[in-house]
C-alpha cells in the first residue's frame, strides 16, 4: 500500500503510524495531517504534522488543551506551528511511513533536541553505542 | 552455550511475570493458604502469555513494530492514551515495587534495613540501565533468575506426599477455612500476575532491540514456549513448597523473609543462599524490565526514538524517561511503603489496560498490510479470542472481589 495511490483512507493507514528515516529510525508519529483540496475538489494529504501541537488538538477535553497550551508556553516563537513534513517526502508506507530525508533534517524534534542538550549529553557515556 | 542464551529473552520476561518481587511472596501465600489448589489458574495464565507474547513477538519480528505503537494505532490517541496512562501506572508502580523487592532481598542477606539499601539500588540500576548492553542484562539477569529453581530442588528433598499433593491440583477449590471470595481473589492475582501488559511491551521491544527480521520467528517461539512455562514451573514451585511446609502448620505467610524458610528446610544454608540469589536476580531483572517498559512504551506512544541499541544521546527522550522514572522511585520507597502492598494495588489498574493492549495485538496480528503472509492461525486465533473475553471477565471481577475480601483477607 502506498499514498501515491489514487485514493486511500488516510485515517487508517497514515493518522498514528510511526515515521521513519531513509535509515529506517523513528522520526516521530503521524499525529494529524494536513489536508489540500484541489481543483477537482478531492482531498490530498499535503503535509504530515507532528508532535503536541498536532496531537493536542486531537486529544478530548481538558487535556488536550493543556497540552496545546503547554506547548505554546514552552515554545520560543509567538505563534508557534506544529511538526511538519511534506507529503512529497514520503516514499512509501508499510508498517511504518517512510520519509526520504534525514531524521535531524527535519527539525520535528526540538524536545529531543533539548533533552539531549540539557540532561543526557552531559552525563558520561552518552555516546557510546550499545 | 549460545543456544541458552538465545532463549534469555523469554526467560528474563516471564521471570518479571512469574516470579517478581509480588509474586515470590503472592506464589508462597497462595500455597501457605489453598495448596496447590490454585495451580490450575497458572496453567491458564501460561498458555494465555504464551499465546499473545507470540503474535507479539510475531509482529515485532515482521513488521518491526513493538506493542505500544499497535496500540496507539489501531486504538487511536484516545483509547490508546488511557492505556497508555493505566499500563504506566501498573509498570511504574512495579518497578518502584521491584527495587524495594532488591532492597528487601538484600535486607535477608545483610540484615542492613532495606530502606538504606534503596537509594543504593536506584543508583545502581540506573548505571545498569544507562551503559549495560541490552544482551549483557538479559543474559545474567535472565539465567541467573533460574536459581529460583532450587524451590523444585526444595520440593524434591522435601520427599512430600505426592498423591496428597495431586489431589490438591485436581480439588480446584478453596481449602477448609477459605471461602470461594477469597479463592477468586488469588485467582485474579495469579492470572493477573502471568498475563501483565509489561511483559508484551518488554518482549516485542527486546525483540527489536534483537534486531529479529521475519527469519527468527523460530527464535522467538523458542523463547516464548521455554520461557514461559519455565516462569509458571517457578511459580508452582514456590507456591508447592509452601503447601508441604506451611500449610499443615497453619502459618500464614506475610514477608518475603518466610518464603525461602522451606528451601533452608530441606537444602541448609547453601540452599538458603542459593533462594537469596534469585530472589536478587529475580527482582532486579524484573527492575530492569518493567524500567525499559515505562520507556519502551511512552517512546513508542509518541514515535520517539528509543533502544538500548543506539547511544542514549540518539534516544535522549527515552533515556530521560527512564532516568526520570528511576529518581522518582527513590522517594515513594523512603516512605517504608511496603513494595508488596505496592503491587497488589498496581492489580487495580491493570483492568483497564489488560484489554486494552491485548486486544490490538490480535487485530494486527490478522492485519496483512502488518504480517504479509505471517497473519494468526486459526488456532492463534480461537486462542486469543477465548482468552481476551477471560480478560475482560478477569478485569471486571479484580476490583470487586479486591474490596469484598479487602486485598485477600
Amino acid at each position: 500500500m502506498t499514498p501515491l495511490r489514487a485514493s486511500y483512507d488516510a485515517g487508517l493507514h497514515l493518522l498514528d503510524r510511526q515515521i521513519v528515516d531513509h535509515e529506517d529510525l523513528p522520526v516521530a508519529n503521524v499525529d494529524d495531517i494536513e489536508l489540500l483540496e484541489r481543483a477537482d475538489g478531492r482531498l490530498a494529504v499535503s503535509a504530515l504534522l507532528t508532535g503536541p501541537g498536532a496531537l493536542g488538538p486531537r486529544t478530548p477535553g481538558r487535556l488536550g488543551s493543556w497540552t496545546v497550551a503547554v506547548w505554546r508556553r514552552l515554545r520560543p516563537d509567538p505563534d508557534p506551528r506544529p511538526g511538519r513534513i511534506e507529503a512529497r517526502l514520503v516514499t512509501h508506507t508499510d508498517s511504518a511511513v517512510h520519509v526520504s530525508a534525514r531524521a535531524r533534517d527535519l527539525s520535528v524534534d526540538g524536545f529531543e533536541q533539548w533533552a539531549r542538550a540539557q540532561v543526557i549529553e552531559k552525563i558520561p557515556g552518552a555516546g557510546r553505542a550499545d | 552455550m549460545k543456544h541458552i542464551f538465545a532463549v534469555a529473552l523469554g526467560v528474563l520476561t516471564a521471570i518479571g511475570g512469574f516470579v517478581d518481587i509480588g509474586d515470590l511472596v503472592t506464589n508462597a501465600l497462595v500455597g501457605s493458604r489453598f495448596g496447590l489448589s490454585l495451580a490450575w489458574v497458572v496453567v491458564v495464565g501460561v498458555v494465555g502469555i504464551c499465546v499473545f507474547s507470540e503474535m507479539s513477538g510475531r509482529v515485532a519480528a515482521v513488521s518491526g513494530r513493538a506493542t505500544f505503537d499497535l496500540v496507539r494505532e489501531r486504538l487511536g490517541p484516545r483509547v490508546g492514551l488511557a492505556n497508555l496512562v493505566a499500563s504506566m501506572a501498573v509498570t511504574f508502580l512495579t518497578f518502584i515495587a521491584e527495587i524495594g523487592g532488591v532492597a528487601l532481598a538484600l535486607e535477608l542477606a545483610t540484615s542492613v534495613n532495606e530502606v538504606l539499601w534503596v537509594p543504593v539500588v536506584a543508583a545502581v540500576l540506573w548505571i545498569v540501565l544507562w551503559r549495560v548492553r541490552f544482551k549483557v542484562l538479559e543474559n545474567v539477569f535472565g539465567l541467573l533468575g533460574l536459581a529460583l529453581v532450587v524451590f523444585a530442588v526444595a520440593l524434591w528433598q522435601l520427599n512430600p506426599d505426592w498423591g496428597g499433593l495431586w489431589q490438591q491440583v485436581t480439588s480446584p477449590m478453596p481449602t477448609p477455612g477459605e471461602g470461594w471470595a477469597q479463592y477468586g481473589y488469588y485467582a485474579v492475582a495469579l492470572f493477573g500476575a502471568a498475563l501483565t501488559p509489561y511483559e508484551v511491551f518488554f518482549f516485542s521491544s527486546g525483540g527489536v532491540e534483537e534486531r529479529w527480521t521475519a527469519k527468527d520467528v523460530g527464535t522467538m517461539r523458542v523463547n516464548v514456549f521455554l520461557g514461559f512455562p519455565l516462569g509458571g514451573l517457578l511459580s508452582l514451585s514456590i507456591a508447592a513448597v509452601a503447601a508441604v511446609v506451611f500449610l499443615p502448620a497453619e502459618v500464614q505467610v506475610e514477608a518475603l523473609a518466610q518464603v525461602p524458610l522451606p528451601v533452608a528446610l530441606a537444602l541448609g544454608k547453601l540452599g538458603l543462599a542459593i533462594a537469596l540469589i534469585g530472589f536478587f536476580a529475580a527482582t532486579f531483572g524484573a527492575a530492569c524490565e518493567t524500567g525499559l517498559s515505562v520507556g519502551y512504551s511512552i517512546a513508542q506512544f509518541y514515535g520517539w526514538r528509543w533502544g538500548k541499541f543506539v547511544p542514549p544521546r540518539q534516544a535522549a527522550r527515552f533515556h530521560l524517561v527512564v532516568l526520570l522514572s528511576t529518581v522518582l522511585a527513590v522517594p515513594v520507597l523512603l516512605t517504608t511503603v511496603d513494595p508488596i502492598a505496592v503491587t497488589e494495588y498496581s492489580v487495580v489498574f491493570s483492568a483497564l489496560a489488560l484489554p486494552l493492549t491485548y486486544l490490538p495485538i490480535l487485530v494486527i496480528a490478522n492485519d496483512p498490510d502488518y504480517m504479509g503472509e505471517r497473519v494468526n492461525g486459526r488456532l492463534a486465533n480461537a486462542l486469543g479470542t477465548v482468552y481476551l473475553v477471560v480478560i475482560v471477565v478477569v478485569s471486571v471481577a479484580a476490583i470487586p472481589l479486591m474490596i469484598i475480601t479487602k486485598g485477600g483477607q
